[in-house]
C-alpha cells in the first residue's frame, strides 16, 4: 500500500517497462513510485490543485500533469525538475505524450464561460512550449459534451475522447471530427488502450464497461455492475479486465463501505462473466491498471491509498472451461 | 356458453343444464340418423315413455329445479375469439410443476411474470399492466391489476383479459377463497342511498351482488371470509354481522349480538369464528368460539388483566393461539387513554379438534415480537426480547394428548420475521429492513441452521407455494437502491441472483389445493425413494444440457474473439515499420527484448525491523 497522498487518487500509471508508477491526486504533488516494493521515489512540486491527470513518456523521461489550477506541465523524470508549464483558461481534465513521445496533448474543462478544448502541441518546437502556442486546438462545441476522458490512438493518428453524456469520438491532429459513437448512458471516466492499441476499454457511470475496437468503434464486448465504473483495464497476459469504481463519492459519507461495493471486480474479457473481487478500499476506486506484465495491478482509490496487489498462483492457474 | 363454464356452481344447477351441453355437442360429426322430411311419427307419448311421464316435473314442483335462459347476449366471430380465455388452470400443466411469479419494475411501469425454471425464464412482460401493484387470486388463477377505473383480472395461457371491474379510485380488493366473488374499496363515490364504498362482485359474470357503506376504520380485509366462501362476516360496534352466499343477506337477518367485541376470525377450515372481548367493569375478557350457522358457543376462555389479544389460526385448523397482552398495573389517564405498565404474554393455545377445545397456557416474560404457527405439523415459533438479545423460541404439541412442551430457544438472533415454509418443518428467521437482511435457514425436525447468511437490506421474503424455494428482495418500495431478488432453496443454497432496476415487488402464483388425498400422498411418501431417484436424474441430465449449453456458447464467444485478435494482430504486425520510425528504431512491442537498454539496479527492501536495547 502507498501511502504518500493526501486526498483523493484521480489516476494512476505504469511506465512502459513497469517498474514505476506514476500518482495523482487531489492534493498538488504527483509521485513517482517503485512498483516493486512500493518506496517513493520523488514527488514533482510545481502544481498548485488538484492534479486530475498524468501521463509518461514511452522511454520514462518525460512526465505530463494536468490540474485544477489551470496548468499543463511537463517533468523531467529523472530530476523531477518542471521543464515547461502551459497555461490554460480552465482546469486541465486529461492529457498524454503520443506513441512517440514528440507530441503532447491535454483537453480543457467547459467552466466559467470558455469551452473544452484540446490542444496538441509538438515538444520538438520549443516555441510552441515557451508562447503556449499548440500546433492544433480542437473547441470542443454543444450539443457535444465536455471531455471526461482521452488518449492517444495508435501511432499517434488521432486523438480518442470520451465525453460526459457518454459518447466517444476521434479527432485527427488537425482538429477535424472523424467519427462517433455513443453507446454509453452516462458519463466516460476512463479510457485505457488494450496493449497493441487494437481496442480500448471504457469506464462509464452508466454502471458499465465496454470493450471497442479501436479503430471502427465496433463494441465488442459489456461487463456489467451496478454501481458506477470509474476506471476499467485490459490485462496484457490472460484475457482478463479489472473494473473499478462504487457508489458516487458525494454520497459515500452516508453509506457503508458494503453498501458502496468498493471491490476491484474481474471479468473475463471474452465470456463477459465476473469471477473475483478484491476488497482493500474503503471508499471508490478512482483509478485502476495493469503491470505491464500482467503479474500485478494497482489501484488508487477516492481514500486517498495506492494500493499494489501481485496475483497468487490461484488466479493465474483459473481458467474457465469451454 | 355462459352455461358452460359453471363448473363448480352447485350442482342441482349444473344437472337441469346438461341439455345446453348436448346442444354444443351437436357440432361434432357423426352419422346422419335423421328422419325423412316427410316422416310421421304414430307412437303416441304414453305408449312409449309410461314410466318416464310419470315423471314429468310438474309447474308445481320447486322453481328450484328450473333454470331460465334469458338475454344471452350475441357474440360476433371477432368478439368470440377474445371471449375464448383457454384453460385457466393451465399454468399448473407444466410437466416439471415450475411455479410461476409476478415480478413488478422499473418503478412500477414494467409487470412480468416468470417461470422458476429454476433460472427465472420470463413468460410475460407488459409496460403499465397496472397502475399500483398486482394481486394474484388465492388458487392462483387471476391475476388483478389496479386501475383508476377500476379492476382487471387476467388469466389463462396468454394472460388474457378475463373480467373487469369499474370501481372508480379502488384501493383495496379481497379475493373469496373460492375464488367465486371479489371485494374491492374505493374511498370514492360513496353516497347514502346507494353503498358503493365496498362492493362485492361476482367473477365469472362481472356481476356486482351487493355494495357497502364502510363507516369503520377497521383493517383490510373488512369482510373476512370462511374457508369456502359460503360465509362472510365484518366486525360493527357490539356486533358481528353473518352473510351468506349466494344471497348476500345477512344470515338469519340479525347480526351476532357481541357487547364490546373487539375483533374475530374464522378458522381456515371449518365454519367457526373465534371473537375476544376486552374486560369491562366486573366480568374479565374472554375469548369465545362460535360455530356457524348454529351461532352454538363451543368454547369460552375466561382471561383476566388483559390489555390485548391477537388470534392466530394454523393454516390446518388444528389449533388457536390467542397471543394475550396483560398487564401488572392499569392507569386511566386523562380521555378515558389507559396506560398500562408491566406487560408480560400469555399463548392460550386451543387445541380445536378435541372434545370441548382443551386450552394450554404458555407464559412469556419477554416483548414478543413476531409468532407464526407451522403450517402443517404441531410447531410454533416465536420472536422475544430486546435488541441486541433477540431470541426464537419453538415449542411443539404432541400429537397425542396435547402436552405443549418447549423445544429449542436459539439465542442472540438478528430476526424480526418468522416465514414458515407452507408445508413445515423449514423455517427462514429474517432480520429485514433494519437488520440488514440477515437470514436463516433452519431445519425444525432437529433444529439444525442449514445456512446463516445475509441479502443485504432485505425487505421481503416469499415461499414459493410448494416450499421448495424461497426468495429474498429488496423492494424499490422499501429501500432506493441494489433493488432485485434472491432466489435460494428451501436449504438456504442460493439459486440465482437478479438484480432489476428500480425493483417493486415479486408475488408468488398461488396453487389451488391438491387433487391428491390422504392415502395417494402416503403412497408417494412410501415411494418416496422410486420417485427421488427419477428425480435426481433428470436433475443431473438438466444440469449437464446446461451447462453443455454455457459451455457451446462459451466456445462460440471464443471462436468469434480469437479470429477478430487475429485479423488484429496482423493488421499490428503490418505496422511495424510505422511503429520503429516513431521511437527512433527501438523495437518496444515486446517487454523484455531491448537489453541494451537494460541498466542495472539495487533495490531495498524492508525486511523486519527489530529492536534492540543497547546497554550504556
Amino acid at each position: 500500500m502507498l501511502h504518500g497522498h493526501e486526498r483523493s487518487i484521480t489516476q494512476i500509471k505504469y511506465n512502459r517497462e513497469g517498474d514505476l508508477i506514476f500518482s495523482c491526486a487531489k492534493d498538488p504533488q504527483p509521485n513517482v513510485w517503485y512498483s516493486l516494493n512500493g518506496e517513493r521515489l520523488g514527488t514533482f512540486v510545481g502544481h498548485n490543485g488538484a492534479v486530475w491527470c498524468i501521463d509518461c513518456s514511452w522511454d520514462t523521461t518525460k512526465v505530463l500533469t494536468g490540474a485544477a489550477d489551470n496548468k499543463c506541465k511537463l517533468w523531467d523524470c529523472e530530476t523531477g525538475k518542471q521543464l515547461s508549464s502551459l497555461e490554460t483558461k480552465t482546469a486541465v481534465r486529461t492529457c498524454g505524450f503520443s506513441y512517440s513521445g514528440n507530441l503532447i496533448m491535454y483537453s480543457t474543462d467547459k467552466t466559467m464561460g470558455f469551452p473544452c478544448e484540446i490542444h496538441i502541441f509538438d515538444v520538438r518546437d520549443g516555441s510552441q512550449l515557451q508562447t503556449g502556442n499548440p500546433m492544433s486546438r480542437v473547441p470542443i462545441e454543444a450539443p457535444m459534451s465536455k471531455i471526461t476522458s482521452a488518449i492517444w490512438g495508435p501511432n499517434e493518428e488521432y486523438i480518442l475522447t470520451g465525453h460526459e453524456a457518454g459518447d466517444l469520438n476521434q479527432f485527427d491532429l488537425k482538429g477535424n471530427w472523424i467519427k462517433g459513437c455513443k453507446d454509453h448512458g452516462g458519463q466516460i471516466n476512463d479510457i485505457q488502450a488494450y496493449k497493441d492499441y487494437s481496442m480500448f476499454i471504457t469506464a462509464s457511470s452508466d454502471t458499465s464497461a465496454r470493450l471497442f475496437d479501436m479503430e471502427t468503434f465496433e463494441p465488442l464486448k459489456m461487463f456489467k455492475t451496478e454501481r458506477p465504473v470509474n476506471s476499467a483495464a485490459i490485462s496484457p497476459l490472460h484475457e482478463h479486465v479489472v473494473l473499478g469504481g462504487g457508489q458516487d463519492a458525494r454520497d459515500v459519507t452516508t453509506t457503508s463501505t458494503r453498501i458502496g461495493k468498493f471491490d476491484a471486480r474481474f471479468y473475463h474479457l471474452v465470456f463477459e462473466e465476473e469471477f473475483g473481487r478484491v476488497k482493500g478500499h474503503f471508499g471508490p476506486i478512482n483509478s485502476i491498471a495493469f503491470h505491464p506484465d500482467g503479474l500485478s495491478y494497482s489501484s488508487g482509490g477516492e481514500d486517498g491509498y495506492v494500493r499494489v496487489h501481485y496475483f497468487d498462483q490461484n488466479y493465474l492457474d483459473f481458467t474457465f472451461d469451454y | 356458453m355462459a352455461a358452460g363454464r359453471h363448473d363448480s356452481e352447485s350442482r342441482k344447477s349444473r344437472e337441469s343444464e346438461s341439455h345446453i351441453e348436448d346442444v354444443d355437442m351437436e357440432e361434432e360429426e357423426e352419422p346422419s340418423f335423421s328422419d325423412p322430411e316427410d316422416f310421421v311419427d304414430d307412437v303416441t307419448d304414453e305408449e312409449l315413455l309410461h314410466d318416464i311421464l310419470k315423471k314429468k316435473p310438474k309447474p308445481s314442483d320447486s322453481v328450484d329445479s328450473v333454470i331460465i335462459v334469458d338475454c344471452i347476449p350475441k357474440a360476433g366471430k371477432d368478439r368470440l375469439e377474445k371471449l375464448k380465455n383457454g384453460n385457466l388452470r393451465n399454468w399448473l400443466l407444466n410437466k416439471e410443476c415450475y411455479d410461476q411469479f409476478s415480478v413488478i419494475y422499473n418503478e412500477g411501469e414494467k409487470t412480468a411474470i416468470f417461470l422458476n425454471t429454476p433460472e427465472p425464464t420470463k413468460v410475460e412482460e407488459r409496460s403499465c399492466w397496472t397502475e399500483t401493484y398486482v394481486r394474484w387470486s388465492p388458487q392462483g388463477t387471476y391475476l388483478a391489476t389496479f386501475h383508476q377505473k377500476g379492476i382487471a383480472l387476467w388469466g389463462g395461457p396468454k394472460f388474457s383479459r378475463i373480467m373487469k371491474f369499474g370501481h372508480q379510485g379502488v384501493q383495496l380488493i379481497d379475493f373469496s377463497p373460492c375464488e367465486r366473488y371479489l371485494v374491492t374499496f374505493s374511498p370514492l363515490q360513496d353516497s347514502h342511498d346507494d353503498p358503493q364504498a365496498i362492493i362485492i362482485w361476482d367473477i365469472r359474470s362481472g356481476i356486482k351482488k351487493r355494495g357497502f357503506h364502510c363507516e369503520s376504520r377497521s383493517t383490510w380485509p373488512i369482510f373476512k371470509w370462511n374457508h369456502n366462501g359460503d360465509f362472510f362476516a365484518r366486525i360493527g360496534e357490539d356486533t358481528i354481522s353473518i352473510y351468506e352466499t349466494p344471497s348476500f343477506g345477512l344470515k338469519d337477518k340479525k347480526s351476532l349480538k357481541i357487547t364490546a367485541v373487539r375483533d374475530f376470525s374464522w378458522s381456515p377450515t371449518d365454519n367457526i369464528i373465534a371473537y375476544w372481548v376486552p374486560e369491562q367493569d366486573n366480568t374479565p375478557a374472554r375469548v369465545t368460539l362460535v360455530e356457524i350457522p348454529s351461532r352454538k358457543e363451543l368454547c369460552v376462555r375466561n382471561l383476566f388483566n388483559v390489555a390485548d389479544c391477537k388470534m392466530h389460526w394454523q393454516k390446518n385448523g388444528d389449533h388457536l393461539c390467542v397471543k394475550v397482552d396483560r398487564y401488572k398495573a392499569k392507569k386511566v389517564e386523562n380521555k378515558d387513554q389507559i396506560k398500562y405498565s408491566g406487560i408480560y404474554f400469555n399463548f392460550e393455545l386451543f387445541r380445536i379438534r378435541e372434545k370441548q377445545i382443551p386450552v394450554d397456557k404458555v407464559e412469556e416474560k419477554e416483548q414478543v415480537l413476531a409468532f407464526a404457527w407451522e403450517p402443517v405439523g404441531n410447531k410454533f415459533a416465536y420472536i422475544h426480547g430486546e435488541a441486541p438479545r433477540i431470541s426464537v423460541t419453538f415449542y411443539k404439541i404432541h400429537p397425542n394428548g396435547g402436552k405443549v412442551e418447549l423445544f429449542k430457544t436459539l439465542e442472540k438472533k438478528a430476526a424480526n420475521h418468522l416465514f414458515w415454509s407452507p408445508n413445515g418443518q423449514f423455517i427462514v428467521l429474517a432480520g429485514l429492513r433494519s437488520m440488514n437482511g440477515v437470514l436463516e435457514f433452519v431445519d425444525t425436525q432437529d433444529m439444525t441452521i442449514m445456512n446463516q447468511t445475509e441479502h443485504f437490506m432485505a425487505t421481503d421474503v416469499e415461499w414459493d407455494p410448494t416450499g421448495r424455494y424461497v426468495v429474498s428482495a429488496v423492494s424499490w418500495w422499501g429501500h432506493k437502491v441494489d433493488n432485485g431478488y434472491w432466489l435460494w432453496n428451501f436449504q438456504g443454497v442460493p439459486q440465482h441472483r437478479q438484480p432489476l432496476e428500480k425493483f417493486c415487488q415479486l408475488q408468488w402464483r398461488p396453487r389451488p389445493p391438491s387433487l391428491l388425498d390422504e392415502s395417494k400422498i402416503k403412497e408417494i411418501r412410501k415411494n418416496f425413494k422410486t420417485w427421488a431417484q427419477k428425480f435426481e436424474m433428470e436433475d443431473s441430465t438438466r444440469k449437464q444440457t446446461a451447462s453443455k449449453d454455457l459451455m457451446d456458447k462459451r466456445r462460440m464467444l471464443m471462436e468469434d474473439f480469437q479470429e477478430y485478435r487475429a485479423r488484429k494482430e496482423q493488421e499490428f504486425a503490418e505496422q511495424k515499420k510505422t511503429r520503429l520510425d516513431l521511437r527512433s528504431g527501438i523495437d518496444t512491442d515486446e517487454l523484455h527484448n531491448q537489453e541494451d537498454n537494460f541498466t542495472e539496479e539495487t533495490i531495498e527492501f524492508l525486511v523486519k525491523v527489530e529492536e534492540k536495547i543497547v546497554e550504556e
